[in-house]
C-alpha cells in the first residue's frame, strides 16, 4: 500500500474520517489528528513499512507533508 | 464553613440489560438476572465463566469513533455513564456561561486499563512484536476515565481516580461527596468502572476459589447471596455516574432531585487481607449514621455488598444486627448482585444507582434466587420479590474490599 493509502485506512479506522476528505492539502489537526494520534500514526507507518523513524523529525502539518515525510523515508529504507 | 446538602441530579449507567437507568431498575425490580456466560478462545484453556457483559455497548456509537479509539474499554464505560448522567442532569456538555473551576470528577476502578496492558503482553509474548503502540500509556493509566470526563464537559476543578478493590466507586462517591457538602465543589461527577474480563485478571480470581461456577444453561442463577447453597460470586463490566449536586445551585436552576446523599463512612478491618471482620464494617456503618445525622431506626433499606462468597455475607448480616439491633428484624436487605453481578469498581456506584432509585420510585429490589436463606444470613428483613407499599425514608449502601476497607453511603428520600 502506498503512503496515501495509508493514512486514508488509518484515519477512517481511528477517527472515522471520509477517505475522500483525506487530501494533500488537508491540515492533519483539522481532521482531527493531535500529537498522541502523530505518534500513533508513526508508529503505524514504521511497523508496515518496517523502518524506524528518526525521533527528531520535524512534525508533519498537512496531509501532502506527510506523504512526503513518508515517501521519502520510505525510498531512503530501500536503497 | 457551613455544610451544603447535596443533591443527585444525575444517574446514568452502561446497562447489561442494554437499556437506560430507568430500565435497568425495572428488571431488578422483576428479579430478571443480566448474568450470562462467558466463554473465550484464549488458549491454552478458554475462560468459561459466568458473566455480566455489556454486549450492547457499541463504543463507536455512544462516543463517537474518534473518542472511542482512545480509551480502554473501562474509560469508555465510564464516560457513556457520564455522558447519560450529565444528559439526565440537563447540564450543557459544553461550559455555557457559568465558570466550571470548582466542578469536579471523582472515579472509582479497581483495574483501570488492564485491558490495554493485557494487549500489549499478548503483542509481545504471543505475537512476537518488539513494541507496542505509544496510546498504551494514555489508554492503561487508572486516571484515564476521570481525565477524559474532566476534558469532554470542560470540569476544571479536582480530576482523580480512586482504587480500593471492590469499594472504589463507594469511596469515590463519598469523597465527592464530602468536596460537594464542604463548599470546595459546585457539582461533582462521579462513579466507577471496571472491566475484569482480561485473561490474566479473570484467572486469578478463579485461583481464587471465590468465583460461582456455572454453564450456559446455568449461569443465570449462579449468584445467590445469601442463599444456603452460594456457589461465589460472579465477575461483570459495567460503569455507573451519579451527578452530586449543590442544593441551592440545584434548586436554582430547575433541576430534577433524585435523592440526597447525606452521609458516608470509612473505616479498615487492619486484620486480614480477604477475610473480612464484622467489627470493621460496624465501625463504618456506625460512622455513616452518625455522619448523616440518622438512626438506626430511621433507614427502612439497605443495599447489601452481598456477593455470595461463603465467608462474606454471613460477615455483612452479624454487622447490620451489631448496628441495627431490635430494628434488624425489620430491616429491609437486598444484594442487587444477584442480578449484576459483581462490577468490582463500578459495583457500589451501580448499588448506588440503585439506592437511590428505590427512594425514588419507593420500591425495594429484591436477591434474587434466594430459594433457601442460609441459617447463618438470619436476622435481617430479606427482600426477595421487588416491594412497594411502605415508606422508603433513608437507605444505605455498603461496600466492603479485599484489603479489608469499607465505605457506606447513605441517601435519604426526596419528595418528587
Amino acid at each position: 500500500m502506498d503512503s496515501i493509502g495509508l493514512i486514508r485506512d488509518f484515519l477512517k479506522d481511528r477517527l472515522g474520517v471520509e477517505p475522500e476528505n483525506v487530501v494533500s492539502g488537508a491540515v492533519l489537526a483539522d481532521l482531527g489528528v493531535d500529537s498522541l494520534m502523530m505518534l500513533e500514526l508513526m508508529f503505524e507507518f514504521e511497523d508496515r513499512f518496517g523502518i524506524k523513524l528518526s525521533s527528531d523529525l520535524k512534525t508533519p502539518r498537512t496531509v501532502g507533508e506527510m506523504v512526503t515525510l513518508m515517501d521519502g523515508l520510505y525510498s531512503q529504507s530501500k536503497s | 464553613m457551613s455544610q451544603r446538602r447535596v443533591a443527585i441530579t444525575g444517574l446514568g449507567l452502561v446497562s447489561p440489560y442494554g437499556g437506560n437507568t430507568d430500565d435497568f431498575f425495572t428488571r431488578l425490580c422483576a428479579g430478571q438476572s443480566a448474568v450470562g456466560h462467558l466463554l473465550t478462545d484464549d488458549v491454552p484453556r478458554p475462560l468459561s465463566i459466568p458473566f455480566v457483559s455489556c454486549s450492547g455497548f457499541d463504543p463507536d456509537v455512544a462516543l463517537g469513533k474518534p473518542l472511542a479509539s482512545m480509551m480502554d474499554r473501562f474509560a469508555q464505560l465510564g464516560m457513556a455513564a457520564a455522558f447519560e448522567a450529565w444528559d439526565n442532569a440537563g447540564l450543557a456538555r459544553q461550559a455555557d456561561g457559568e465558570s466550571r473551576d470548582d466542578w469536579g470528577v471523582a472515579w472509582g476502578t479497581a483495574l483501570g486499563g488492564t485491558l490495554a496492558y493485557e494487549k500489549g503482553y499478548r503483542e509481545l509474548w504471543q505475537q512476537g512484536r518488539e513494541r507496542l503502540s505509544p496510546l498504551t500509556v494514555i489508554l492503561g493509566m487508572n486516571n484515564a476515565a476521570n481525565a477524559h470526563m474532566s476534558i469532554q464537559l470542560g470540569l476544571g476543578g479536582v480530576s482523580m481516580s480512586h482504587t480500593v478493590a471492590c469499594a472504589s466507586s463507594a469511596i469515590a462517591i463519598g469523597e465527592a461527596f464530602r468536596r460537594v457538602r464542604s463548599g470546595e465543589a459546585t457539582i461533582m461527577l462521579t462513579g466507577g468502572s471496571d472491566v475484569p474480563q482480561a485473561y490474566g485478571v479473570a484467572r486469578a480470581w478463579e485461583a481464587l476459589r471465590v468465583m460461582a461456577p456455572g454453564d450456559a444453561e446455568t449461569s443465570a442463577v449462579a449468584c445467590r447471596p445469601f442463599s444456603v447453597d452460594r456457589r461465589g460470586l460472579v465477575l461483570g463490566e459495567g460503569g455507573a455516574a451519579l451527578v452530586l449536586e449543590d442544593w441551592e445551585h440545584a434548586i436554582a436552576r430547575g433541576a430534577r432531585i433524585h435523592g440526597e446523599i447525606v452521609g458516608y463512612g470509612t473505616s479498615c478491618d487492619h486484620s486480614h487481607l480477604v477475610r473480612p471482620e464484622a467489627a470493621g464494617q460496624v465501625r463504618a456503618l456506625q460512622l455513616t449514621l452518625a455522619d448523616a445525622g440518622l438512626n438506626p431506626g430511621e433507614i427502612d433499606y439497605v443495599n447489601a455488598h452481598g456477593t455470595a462468597t461463603t465467608e462474606g455475607d454471613p460477615v455483612e448480616i452479624t454487622a447490620l444486627k451489631t448496628v441495627f439491633g431490635n430494628h434488624a428484624e425489620r430491616l429491609a436487605v437486598s444484594a442487587t448482585k444477584s442480578m449484576h453481578g459483581h462490577s468490582l469498581g463500578a459495583a457500589a456506584a451501580i448499588e448506588a444507582i440503585a439506592t437511590v432509585l428505590a427512594l425514588r420510585e419507593q420500591t425495594v429490589p429484591p436477591t434474587a434466587h434466594l430459594a433457601q436463606l442460609d441459617p447463618a444470613c438470619t436476622g435481617v428483613d430479606h427482600v426477595t420479590t421487588a416491594r412497594t407499599g411502605q415508606p422508603l425514608r433513608a437507605a444505605l449502601s455498603n461496600s466492603f474490599a479485599f484489603g479489608g476497607s469499607n465505605a457506606v453511603l447513605a441517601f435519604r428520600a426526596v419528595v418528587q
